[in-house]
């Protein structure tokens, strides 16, 4: 648990919803700013300075994902979302505005709290310098000599292989899109093949999972993209 | 049209005019020469083959001559002829008569005809216009019944394009309707009209097909068909033609726009009803956790209720999501969205996201190591696949694994999830992918929790992916489910340059 006290913005029209996210956040020694409406959560987001947004997509009066992009074009501030399933699309569209990772409604309290944990931890390490050593399970990656060693050995990536594993690692915990991934690794032109993004997130999963049918560390967001679960 | 005297009237009055020229003649003999008489004849020739036409004009020249003999030329009274030069005059006055008769009366039928021919394209263009501001079908039929009524006194009716179909007035002969609508020649019989049928059958050509029969009945007698009635018909066709034609795409556009409405109107029910239903699941199950949170904490039967509260509410959530991906798959609203992907990592996160509800049974995975990328919709058949196992983990036998298996079969693959559980009831197996049907309901006392709708979506998803979905159990005992994709030709990943 932090021990930091962290502001969050919770942007929500159904007050039941507000009531409870409120107790789980401040279970997570968080203060909690309530905002309503989108417009009401636009001038708190510029206000109060939060250290995260937690943004329901589905708000009455506007789109969520235009305020998105009015906070990324001032502030890096982590931003959650809410969504109700079978909303892939505006889940991809507001992750490509600069969101950083969504829950899918009806979601636990539990799983709340485990991804505003996530997503503040990550926030405050970027306080820190970053270190150029990254370590999950028996992996250690280091990105200033572009060297991968899984369990002492050296295990040998392909340039993209390699570009595609620095690009998640990059993102802890945050869910990157088939085609925000595909458009920084292959360029624009491969928006659309997304076989080529599969395909070489299998190979990843081979040299670097136990179990690459049940990975641990990259981890598919089935229709949205791929996530890196440090 | 002019009421024309009859035939016999028209000689009647011929042959009173020259009795009348014959008698006003008489009294000026004394005064003028027989040449001028005979003018006087020719005259009334003229005038009646103007006013009564050719055939009267004959007779009243012949009846002329005649008349001219008797009464005028000495010796009066009789057909005989002092002086032989009269039989001159007679021949003259006769070819004069004559000719005069034949160019008069073909000029007064030219005139006439061109009045006619007029006076019809005046009624085609005012039929087109008439037909121009049509909705319906019937007022396209009133308006070229009454123009064929006006302009031959017959009857007609449209035939559509199946003649079948057709339930007129009008008798029609059905074989000659089909020929003409096959061919699309204007087909004629007039035995058929003189049997009380209609005997002119014109195609109603449009541009795109030819849309039907135009039938016209003149009644048991069809002098009226002459190739200028046949001419008129064809244009009267093409009018009427264009005119269904129209209609039939103002009916195309109008059903088109309904089921655009209809649809548009669906899914933004659909879409209301998800949002308003999940809104409230998502507080309860939220709000039921969040009494774990409170200071001083809750007694265990309070928080035990807490749980039970949430799992209902999920339970809930996951019904109301059954409901509305079925409603949405039965609405053919779910487009797929497929794109060539490796099946296991579509496995993986299924397996990742029923989390918890496996944690009895391990999944063991094994797929054939060579297997081609496969085009699925990521997310419907993650679906399929969290069914299947969440149904495998319901009823198989405490920390008993289950098994997920894909081999390849011809041009497809054959993926099966299969668990260690009492397997599906003997009776009704073939009913298990219909709605709201539950195995187990008879074999021991079934209490597990479901709606009877997951395998009907799986079913729906898999063939909307052009695949299918069965059940058996196995002989050792387990049911296992299979379900089949289609392999197709997937695109090529180029093997990328190894590095220096």
């Amino acid at each position: 648990m932090t021990a930091i006290l962290a502001k969050v913005l919770v942007i929500e029209d159904e007050k039941p919803i507000r009531r409870f996210v409120r107790m789980a956040l401040e279970e997570e020694s968080c203060q909690v700013i309530e905002a309503e409406k989108m417009a009401d959560g636009l001038v708190q987001a510029g206000a109060s300075k939060p250290d995260l947004i937690v943004l329901d997509l589905g708000l009455p009066d506007g789109n969520g994902i235009d305020l998105i992009r009015d906070v990324r074009g001032w502030s890096d501030v982590p931003i959650l979302i809410l969504s109700a399933r079978s909303q892939e699309h505006d889940k991809i569209d507001a992750l490509d505005a600069g969101a950083d990772d969504y829950l899918t409604k009806p979601f636990s309290v539990g799983e709340l709290r485990a991804h505003v944990r996530a997503l503040l931890r990550r926030r405050n390490r970027n306080g820190e310098t970053a270190s150029p050593l990254i370590e999950f399970g028996d992996i250690s990656v280091d990105l200033s000599r572009r060297r991968v060693i899984r369990a002492g050995i050296d295990v040998h990536l392909t340039p993209i292989e390699y570009r595609l594993l620095s690009n998640l690692l990059g993102h802890p915990g945050k869910v990157l899109t088939q085609r925000s991934l595909l458009r920084e690794i292959w360029g624009p032109s491969y928006i659309e093949s997304s076989h080529y993004l599969r395909v070489y997130v299998g190979h990843l999963r081979q040299k670097l999972e136990q179990d690459p049918t049940q990975p641990k560390y990259l981890l598919t967001e089935t229709g949205v993209g791929y996530r890196f679960q440090p | 049209m002019k009421l024309k005297p009859n035939a016999s009237t028209q000689y009647l009055l011929s042959v009173g005019a020259c009795v009348t020229t014959t008698l006003l003649a008489t009294p000026l003999l004394g005064y003028l020469d027989l040449a001028n008489i005979v003018m006087l004849f020719l005259l009334t020739v003229l005038v009646i083959a103007v006013k009564l036409g050719r055939n009267p004009a004959i007779v009243a020249s012949v009846l002329s001559v005649l008349l001219f003999d008797i009464f005028f030329v000495p010796p009066r009274f009789s057909l005989a002829v002092n002086n032989i030069q009269y039989l001159v005059t007679f021949a003259v006055m006769l070819v004069t008569a004559l000719t005069t008769a034949h160019l008069a009366a073909g000029l007064k039928q030219r005139a006439q005809e061109a009045q006619e021919r007029e006076q019809r394209t005046r009624a085609l263009y005012e039929l087109a216009r008439q037909l121009a501001g049509t909705l319906a079908l019937n007022q396209v039929i009133e308006l070229a019944s009454n123009f064929i009524q006006a302009q031959f006194q017959a009857k007609v009716a449209i035939l559509p394009p199946e003649v079948s179909d057709y339930h007129g007035s009008i008798r029609i002969e059905p074989h000659l309707a089909k020929t003409a609508q096959d061919s699309g020649k204007l087909v004629r019989s007039d035995s058929m009209g003189a049997l009380g049928l209609a005997a002119v059958y014109v195609p109603l050509k449009a541009s795109m097909r030819i849309r039907g029969v135009l039938a016209v009945d003149f009644g048991p007698d069809n002098q009226e068909i002459t190739p200028d009635t046949l001419a008129l018909l064809e244009a009267l066709a093409s009018l009427v033609a264009v005119a269904v034609e129209r209609l039939h795409y103002v009916d195309v556009a109008q059903s088109t726009e309904m089921s655009m409405l209809t649809e548009r109107l669906r899914s933004s029910i659909l879409s209301a009803l998800s949002h308003d239903l999940r809104t409230p699941l998502t507080a309860m199950v939220g709000l039921a956790d969040s009494l774990s949170l409170i200071k001083p904490p809750l007694p265990v039967q309070a928080l035990e209720t807490a749980q039970a509260l949430h799992e209902q509410a999920e339970r809930l959530a996951g019904l109301v999501g059954n409901l509305l991906d079925m409603a949405r798959l039965n609405a053919g609203q779910v487009t797929l969205r497929r794109e060539w992907q490796p099946l296991e990592e579509v496995i993986g996160a299924s397996i990742k996201l029923l989390g918890h509800a496996l944690a009895q049974h391990p999944v063991r995975v094994s797929l054939p190591p060579d297997l081609p990328l496969l085009e699925f919709d990521a997310v419907l058949i993650e679906r399929v696949l969290c069914n299947l196992l969440e149904n495998a983990a319901k009823y198989a036998p405490e920390s008993s694994s289950i098994d997920l298996a894909a081999i390849t079969q011809a041009d497809t693959v054959k993926i099966t999830v299969s668990d260690q559980g009492p397997g599906f009831p003997e009776q009704g197996a073939e009913n298990l992918f219909e709605m709201f049907v539950r195995g187990q309901t008879t074999s021991g006392e079934s209490s597990k929790p479901g709606t009877g709708l997951g395998l009907a979506i799986c079913k729906a998803i898999v063939e909307a992916h052009a695949g299918c979905i069965s059940a058996e159990n196995k002989a050792e005992g387990g049911a296992v489910v299979a379900f089949t994709l289609p392999l197709g030709n997937p695109p090529t990943v180029e093997v990328e340059e190894e590095t220096p």
